[in-house]
Formats: structure tokens, sequence, C-alpha cells
């Protein structure tokens, strides 16, 4: 039965596979990310403000790492929020 | 030598004239420490994300230099002296390559070798063990 369950899951995510994510920096070959360039790094910070996880954009881990520093020098300047309402 | 970056934000309340001279006495200090100005860039007058002492609005401006380790001290310490100055940040600037993609480059020659290979000692198994379940079926 459980073996079962699992392959009718499996046949779900065959009709409707999850958009495949993908690293935005990688694609572009980029090395280094700048934190005065704020429109990019605002794609990054949804709603909240908040920096938004690996998980949901899809950057990949060394991307991820540069991402997150960047936005925190952003918002000691003042062009980025710390909390947004 | 090494390459620095420093922002800071000056405040609205000083005329655009002002604010220039101002610059223009920081560029001088960088000059006179010995460094080399590599570009100096003025964003002019900029909404803040959110208010710094009350202020809405603010000057930014970038240096970028080469130069010595005693030069964003003293860019620091006479940052702090005015009030002018909101906030000020200087980071130093990586210059060596990046070493993320040599490993990368290194981890694809080692995997191409493993597939080499690999490939050799596993189409050995595949091709004896595929006619074996099919003999099994038939009895």
């Amino acid at each position: 039965m459980a073996r079962e369950e699992r392959s009718e899951r499996g046949s779900y995510k065959k009709f409707f596979p999850p958009k495949k994510k993908f690293c935005r920096f990688c694609q572009r070959n980029v090395k280094f990310i700048d934190h005065k360039n704020a429109d990019i790094l605002k794609k990054y910070i949804p709603d909240r403000g908040k920096i938004s996880p690996r998980r949901i954009t899809g950057t990949c881990a060394f991307h991820q790492r540069k991402l997150a520093e960047a936005i925190k020098r952003a918002r000691l300047l003042a062009l980025l929020p710390y909390v947004e309402d | 030598m090494r390459l620095y970056e420093t922002g800071f934000l000056i405040s609205p309340n000083v005329t655009e004239e002002e604010a220039d001279i101002l610059i223009q006495q920081m560029a001088d200090i960088i000059t006179q420490k010995n460094g080399k100005m590599a570009k100096l860039e003025k964003w002019g007058k900029r909404r803040l994300a959110y208010q710094i002492d009350k202020f809405g609005e603010a000057y930014y401006v970038f240096f970028h230099y080469d130069g010595g380790p005693d030069i964003p001290l003293e860019l620091g310490r006479r940052f702090r002296q005015m009030d002018t100055i909101l906030r000020y940040l200087t980071l130093v600037k990586e210059t060596q390559p990046n070493v993320r993609k040599k490993k990368k480059a290194a981890d694809r020659r080692r995997a191409k070798e493993a597939a080499g290979g690999e490939t050799a000692d596993a189409a050995g198994p595949a091709e004896s063990g595929a006619p074996e379940p099919r003999k099994r079926e038939e009895a």
C-alpha cells in the first residue's frame, strides 16, 4: 500500500513538476555582488525586508553568502531597509 | 598598498557647494597620504531607506582609492568628529582571484578522470549482468 501511495505521489509530480530553480548569479557568471547596487538586492528582500532563504530563491551557497553580506552593508548605508511594514 | 572603498552620507542640511568643499577636503587627505584616487562617485541627494537623525535624505559619496592603511583610519577619525557625516563604511576590496572557480575547475578535472576510469570498469559487469535475469525469466 505504502509503495502505491508513493508511486501516486511520484506520478503527480510527473504531471506537475515544480519549476526548476537556479542561481541567477551563476547564470550571469557574477563574481562579486556590489552592495551599492540596491536594485538587484531589492529582489531578494520581499515585503518585510528580510533576506529570502536559498530554498525559495534557488541561489547557490556561494552567492547566497555574498548576497547576505551585500544586503547587510547596503542596510548600514540606508540603501535598503532593516524592517519594512 | 591596498584597494579601499569608502562610502559616506552627508546630511542634507548643508548646501551642495558646502558638500562639494567637504568632499574635496576628504579627497585631499588621500593624496596627502600618498594614496591614489581611483574613482570618485557622487550620487547626489538620495532618499534614505529609513530615517537617520531624523533626516529623510542624504548626499551619497563613494571613494575608491589605493593606499596604505593609515588613510581609512584618518578618514574614519575625521568622519566621527563631523556632525554632518551621518554614516560611513570602509571596505578592503578583494584583489585575489576567485578561489571557488579554481576549486570547481579542479573538481571537474578530477571528475573527468574518475569518469574515464569508471566507465571502463563499469562497462564489464553491466554487460555481463544484463543477460542473467533474462535467462532466469526463460527458465
